[in-house]
This record gives structure tokens, sequence and C-alpha cells, in this order.
């Protein structure tokens, strides 16, 4: 009886509380979260569009962006845009959009000059983004427009004169069509076994010691394509005598994982690394010793000057490849 | 277990025999090395038959492992694959980009079972690295054009009502490299750039009703938190669709990796969209034309004009068994197996080729079959040493039929890089070997 009573009780208290959300009526917003305000906007709201909205007061000239891109940009991208090693190539490129290889930059491929101010004040320096001022960024954008001969060495950039830059290449672009191509499903007959052409792999260009017998797992190099697409094409790949004759085996070997591991940083000297040949900010470190130098290689390494990964963040590299890097890095720096 | 190609040579073989037979007595010991010998010869070309055959664990013997007591409860307080699955792991192409903070990895999917993608194997893509971010100091802020700009704490987006939905993910550029000629020699880098989880959010159209949008808004920018501070335009229609702000994948939080703690999720839409670290979504009348809307994630045509805004990702599909890293090892019936997906819906059918595509069968779908999500399909079979020229051809429920590389290259030319959905051709040679060949 009690027993029964109390079911009864707890039943109607069930559905007060299942009845609550069929009390919301549409339209009726959870009201969760905080409203923003201006000041909260306003930091946060970086974005540009190809109308100017989004351009901040300010301004910027060719010349001191020219300054500024040489500190803070050209040990990637070249003093010309033209891109150093892998880096993104920022200038040129003028009328090879239909090429074999097309090189698409800010001059022959974007669209808008808005988009530059937009993505140099989101995204670079790469290694210290949200870093430059708001004149900063127009003097940048001013110089790499001014790399691809679309604004002359007197252009000063700010919301008006930004705004009103045409790319060469704005008409370029329209809204993708797909589906475009239409397949059938065919089920018997559906081509000519006689006409079959089967073309292989180019081979050599993907790491597979995790299952190819015998192969080398990052062997996979940029180098590696480009001399097998060369040798493809039944040229010859040119080797700098000069460049390794004084190297020993040891050092050749590690060319190449050097090309493909270190030179990021060693190149240039970025992020407080040794540059690669500059014999003063070797010298010290020579001194300590080949072991302990491969060991801070491998290990990793937080000096005076930066921070080395282990490997180079490449951990996939055997220490025998870090070990012969090293000897190309140190014979040829000293 | 994922590499049965790579088998010991004679010399590793004949010292793992040595050390297991330490402890058998003498004549034992010369048996045991004429039955390795005998194994190796006969295992020159794959298997590890030689070394089963060595096995102090087989029958008729007890294994070790059943004679000893193995590890107790949270040894490991978060559990970690076998030590024997080491080989299944991401992978990235060096020579792809400058270095690994601006780059991408992908998934073994050829090692992959079911429809999801663990989630320590998910690809990844980068562009300035894994932000690490404090979930307590994470903000996401919508504005724009709408009634009440307003700033979430995750706290407050978990106390919205949740949903968690199985879609796919998928870099555009997958088999991008592809475009003028075979050059990758594995399956995980033809077609790793894709994952699949269970995701876990609010609606972003629930968020959006929030703020309440203005009837001048019509896209969407959404904005990354991590030094890229990635950006896309994305049209409100797809923003009031299927598209989740996400903050779980396969049941625990979103991994650094994936976006920690918020992301955006657009499903069957280019990868690139479902923007990661997700802090900010401006309402506005236009879109954006940021850098990766232009300079990247355009596809250029053969006449130097380029599309863009190409979000789907349509209907593809690849044979997983066998592919390079799963040769076939023995004659007899097979398994074809494969994963097909179609970011327009969910997969009706797959047909399986064996040569070439001059004729085709029908495969069997296995599994679930979702909306945008990768698709089991199956087909088994003989082998007997004949080579096979395998391809696979999905049709989507729009009743798209995936496209030869043919009519792809004769629509695009070879240079868009993005959306290469074709259909893929292995090679099945006469030792049960798989190449990637391009047929044309
Ligand atoms: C440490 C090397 C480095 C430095 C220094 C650097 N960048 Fe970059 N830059 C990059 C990388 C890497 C990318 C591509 C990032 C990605 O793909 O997400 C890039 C991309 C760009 C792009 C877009 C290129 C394209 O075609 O899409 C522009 C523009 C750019 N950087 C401008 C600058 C400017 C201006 C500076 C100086 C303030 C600068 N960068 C400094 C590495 C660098
Ligand atoms: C991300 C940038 C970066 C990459 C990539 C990199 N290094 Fe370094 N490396 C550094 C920095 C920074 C230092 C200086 C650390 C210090 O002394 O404070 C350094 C120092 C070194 C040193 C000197 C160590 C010492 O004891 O003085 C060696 C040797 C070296 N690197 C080798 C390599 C090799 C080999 C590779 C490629 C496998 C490589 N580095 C890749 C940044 C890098």
């Amino acid at each position: 009886m009690f027993r029964l009573v109390k079911n009864a009780l707890l039943a109607t208290a069930v559905t007060t509380v299942l009845a609550t959300p069929g009390m919301v009526s549409a339209g009726e917003k959870y009201g969760f979260g905080t409203t923003a305000t201006a000041e909260e906007i306003q930091g946060w709201d970086i974005d540009i569009r190809p109308d100017g909205k989004g351009l901040p007061a300010g301004e910027g000239s060719v010349a001191d962006g020219e300054e500024l891109y040489e500190q803070l940009c050209a040990t990637c991208h070249g003093l010309f845009g033209e891109g150093e090693g892998r880096w993104p190539v920022l200038a040129g490129g003028e009328d090879t959009l239909t090429e074999e290889r097309p090189v698409k930059t800010v001059g022959s491929y974007w669209p808008y000059a808005s988009t530059l101010y937009d993505y140099i004040r989101r995204a670079m320096p790469f290694t210290a983004p949200r870093s430059l001022t708001d004149d900063q960024t127009y003097q940048l954008s001013a110089y790499v427009l001014y790399l691809n001969e679309i604004v002359d060495e007197e252009f000063v950039a700010n919301k008006d004169t930004l705004a009103a830059v045409e790319m060469p290449n704005q008409e370029g672009f329209f809204v993708d069509p797909r589906p475009d191509v239409k397949n059938n499903r065919c089920m018997k007959n559906c081509a000519d076994p006689a006409k079959l052409q089967i073309v292989g792999t180019l081979q050599g260009v993907t790491p597979v010691g995790h299952f190819v017998e015998g192969a080398d797992a990052p062997a996979a190099s940029h180098q590696a394509q480009e001399e097998k697409e060369r040798s493809l094409h039944g040229e010859t790949v040119e080797e700098n005598a000069a460049d390794t004759l004084a190297l020993t085996e040891d050092a050749i070997a590690g060319r190449e994982t050097y090309d493909n591991a270190c030179q990021a940083c060693h190149s240039s000297g970025i992020a407080g690394s040794p540059k690669f040949g500059d014999k003063s900010a070797w010298k010290g470190r020579i001194d300590q010793g080949m072991p302990l130098l491969v060991e801070h290689a491998i290990k990793g390494f937080s000096g005076e000057t930066g921070m080395m990964p282990p490997k180079g963040g490449r951990t996939d590299l055997s220490d025998e490849q870090v070990k012969k890097a090293v000897a190309y890095m140190v014979e040829s720096s000293q | 277990m994922s590499n049965p190609i790579k088998s010991l040579s004679t010399r590793e073989l004949m010292e793992q025999l040595a050390r297991e037979s330490e402890g058998l007595s003498i004549s034992d010991r010369r048996d045991f090395l004429k039955k390795g010998m005998l194994a190796a010869g006969a295992m020159t070309a794959t298997t590890f038959a030689g070394t089963a055959a060595a096995s102090k664990n087989l029958p008729p013997m007890e294994p070790s492992w059943g004679r000893q007591l193995g590890a107790g409860v949270v040894d490991k307080p978060y559990g970690q694959p076998s030590a024997y699955e080491k080989e299944v792991v991401r992978r990235t192409v060096p020579w792809l980009t400058a270095e690994s903070i601006a780059s991408i990895s992908m998934t073994p999917i050829q090692d992959l079972k079911g429809i999801i993608t663990p989630n320590g194997l998910v690809f990844e893509r980068y562009h300035a690295g894994v932000a690490q971010i404090k979930p307590e100091e994470h903000r996401l802020m919508i504005h724009g054009l709408v009634e009440r700009p307003i700033i979430f704490t995750m706290e407050d987006l978990m106390r919205f009502p949740s949903v968690s939905e199985i879609k796919f993910i998928e870099c555009p550029a997958n088999g991008g490299m592809e475009w003028k000629g075979a050059q990758m020699e594995a399956l995980q880098f033809t077609h790793g750039m894709l994952s699949c989880c269970e995701w876990t959010g609010v609606p972003l159209r629930v968020l959006l009703e929030e703020a309440g949008v203005k009837p001048e808004g019509k896209w969407i920018l959404a904005e990354g938190a991590d030094g890229s501070h990635m950006s896309r335009s994305i049209p409100l229609e797809k923003a009031l669709d299927d598209t989740l702000v996400v903050y779980a994948q396969n049941g625990e939080m979103l991994r650094p990796e994936q976006g920690y703690p918020l992301r955006l999720l657009n499903p069957g839409w280019e990868g690139n969209t479902s923007i990661k670290w997700l802090r900010r979504l401006e309402v506005g009348d236009k879109p954006w034309y940021h850098r990766e809307e232009t300079s990247k994630y355009t596809d250029l045509m053969a006449d130097g004009r380029a599309r863009k805004f190409t979000f789907v990702q349509e209907t593809n599909s690849v044979i997983t068994n066998p592919c390079p890293e799963n040769p076939i090892v023995k004659s007899g019936l097979i398994e074809i197996e494969g994963m097909a997906w179609s970011g327009r819906g969910k997969i009706k059918q797959v047909d399986i080729s064996f040569d070439g595509g001059v004729s085709w069968v029908p495969a069997n779908l296995k599994g679930l079959v979702l909306d945008k999500a990768l698709t089991r399909f199956s087909l088994v079979t003989k082998w007997d040493g004949q080579p096979w020229l395998l391809q696979s051809r999905a049709i989507d429920e729009t009743g798209y039929v995936q496209p030869t590389l043919g009519q792809l290259r004769e629509a695009r030319g070879t240079n868009s890089i993005y959306h290469k959905n074709s259909i893929h051709s292995w090679k099945v040679e006469a030792n049960g070997g798989v190449k990637n060949v391009q047929i044309s």
C-alpha cells in the first residue's frame, strides 16, 4: 500500500521533470554563453575582405617593406620572393598557369591583394605569427606586391589603396561546376582489352621500408624524386665534383639527410641554429668533439642559442643517418 | 602482422632459430636446425611459416604466455596497442613540404578494420604545428551579422544537447600526387589522407540560432586559434544543414592533433574547411577569399583558369586487400576488401574489375552503410596466381558513378592537385605482389 503511494508520487515527479523540456517553445533560446563586448570582438576580428572591409588604419611603403622583408621573410622566401629550398615562392610565375608545371604565386595566381594583408597578419612570419603591427603588415604587403611588379616603388599601402589594387589573375576563378564528369555503370565490354595501357609507378620516391625488404625507410626525398624524374627523361644527374671532393665518405653519404631533414633550419640559421658553412658559429661546437655533437643531434639539445629538436624532428631517421649528416655539416663548416 | 612481404633474411632466420633452440639437447637441436633449414628454403618468397614451425608456443606445446602472469590493472592507465603492431603508424612523405610543422601525414588504412579510425591514427594536417590549448582558457566567439554576439566557454558548449555522428574526413589533396602518373608505392600514400570517426558536439545551427543570424547573413568565416589562424568561408546553407561544432571523437575528447578542445566538422566536404582549434565564427554577407580558398584549395584547370569553393569530396573507393602493403600470400580463396565513401551521401553500390575495367562484378556492402561515412565492400573469390588488374568503382545514392582517371584528366587536365577521386588500379603479379599502376 505504502509502496504504491510512493510509486505514484514518484511517477508525478517524473512527469513534471519530463514536461519541462516540452515547455521549451520554438524560438526559445538556451541563453548559454556571455554577450561579447565590442572590445573583445575587436581584438580577435582580424579578417580582411576583397572590398577592404576589415583593413585597419595606418599605412606602409614599399621602401619600409623592403627592409622589414629582408629582416623577417627573406631567409625562407628568398630576397626576391623566389623561395629558398622548398619554402614557398612568393613572386614570379607570370603566364605559367597553362604550362606543364605552373608556378602559382601572389602575382601569377592570387585574385585579391586583400588576401595578402589578411594572410601575413594571421600567419606570418611563420615562426612568430601575430607579431607584426598593422603598419608593418601594410609595409610587407606593399613590398610583396612590388616584388611581383604589381605596384611601383612609390606605392604606399593603406586601407583605400590596398583595396583598390587590381590583381592580374582576378578574373581567373569560377565557381565549382562539379559533378563535371559522367561515368556509366557499364558491366561488360567496357573497354578494349587490346588498347589498355598500363603505366607503372615511379619507384624510390615513397618511404616503404616498413614493408619492402631492403628499402631504406626515409630514402624518399625531393632529390630522390628529381633524380628519378631526370633519369627517366634520359638526363644525367649533375654532380658538383668540387663540392664533394674534399669530403669524407660519411659526409657525402650524409648530404641527402641534411638536405631533407636539417637544412630547413641550418641553411639559414633560423631559430638560433648554427648556420651551415659559418665557421665561427661552428668552431666552439666542433671543439666539443664529434661524439658529443652527434649525441646532441640525435637526442636533441637546448644550448644558449636555441633548441635543436631530436634528429631535427625527424625521428624516422636512423642514428647512423644523423651521424653522417653531422659529418657533412661539420666538414662543410670548418 | 602488417608486413608479411618482408621476409626474414636467411641469416636472420638462422639466428632466430639458434636463439629458440637454446636449451634443447644436442640431438634435438641438430634436428631443429635441419627443420629450420628446410623451412628457410621453402620460405624464400614470403610468410612466417619458417619461424612459426620453429616456435615453442604452438600446439602441442603450451605457449610461454600460458605459463606465466602478465601485468596487472592500470599498469598502463591509458592503454596502448600491442607491441607487435608497432608498424601500424601514421607516415609522411618527407619531400612533400619544407618541414613537418606545415605538413601532412597519412593514416595506415592498409592495416585498419571496419570503418572507425582509431584516434591516434587519424591523419594529421598542420599549418603551424599542433596548438596546445588549455580548455578552460579556450573561447568560441560568434559575431558579425548576428543579433547578439556571444562568447562561449567549453563548459557553455557542453551544456547544449549533444549529437554524435560517424563521418569521414578527407584532405582534398588525397591522391593528388598522382594526377600526372602513379608515383606512390603504397596504399597509405595513395589514399591515406582519409579517416572516419564518431564525432560528438553541437550542430552549428543551434549556436547560430542562439546568436540570431540577421537576414543579410549568407556566409560564415571559421577561424582557428593555432599559429596559422586557419580560416575558411563557408556558405550559411551548409552551416545550417549538417555542420557540427565538435569536442569529442570516438568517445573521448578530441586529440590535440585533431583540434582539441574544439573543431568544426563539415561532413563530406574537403577536410581543410573543418577548422581545428576553432575559436571564431563570423557571419557576413560575402565570402572572404582568404589564402586557403585562393592560393590553395582552388583547382587549376588546363586552360589556366581555376575552380573556387570546390567543397564536396566526390564519391571515391579503393581496395585495401590486396594492396602493395598486403600482397596475396597464398593461392586459394581470398576476400577482396575495400572502402568506399561519398561526400554527397550514402554509398549504394561498389563494383570490382579484375581486368583493368573491361568487365565488372558487383561487390557486397558490409557492416554499417552511413551517410558521408566510410563504407566497407567485399567480394570473396579465388586467386591461383593469375595476374589481375584490380579496380573498384563506387556509386553513391545520388547515382554518381566514380569516374576513370581518363575522364577526370579530360575534364580538368593534370594540374588541379585536389579532388582526384578516380578509379584506382592495383596490378597483382604472379607472385602475389601488388603494384600501384595507372590504366588508360
Ligand atoms: C621560417 C620560414 C618562414 C619565414 C621566416 C616566413 N615565412 Fe611565409 N611561409 C612559410 C611557410 C612554411 C608558408 C606556408 C605555410 C602553410 O602552407 O601553411 C608560408 C607562406 C607564406 C605566404 C603564402 C604563400 C602562398 O603562395 O600561399 C606568404 C604571402 C608569406 N608566407 C609571407 C611571408 C612574409 C611577409 C614573411 C615575413 C614577415 C614570411 N612569410 C616569413 C615560411 C616562412
Ligand atoms: C627546427 C630547427 C632545426 C632542425 C630541423 C635541425 N636543427 Fe640542428 N640545431 C638547431 C638549433 C636551434 C641548434 C642550436 C642549439 C643551441 O646550441 O642552443 C642546433 C644545433 C645543432 C648541432 C650542434 C649541437 C651542439 O652541441 O652545439 C648539430 C650537430 C645539429 N644541430 C645537427 C642537426 C642535424 C644533423 C639535423 C638534421 C637531422 C638538424 N640539426 C636539424 C635547430 C635545428
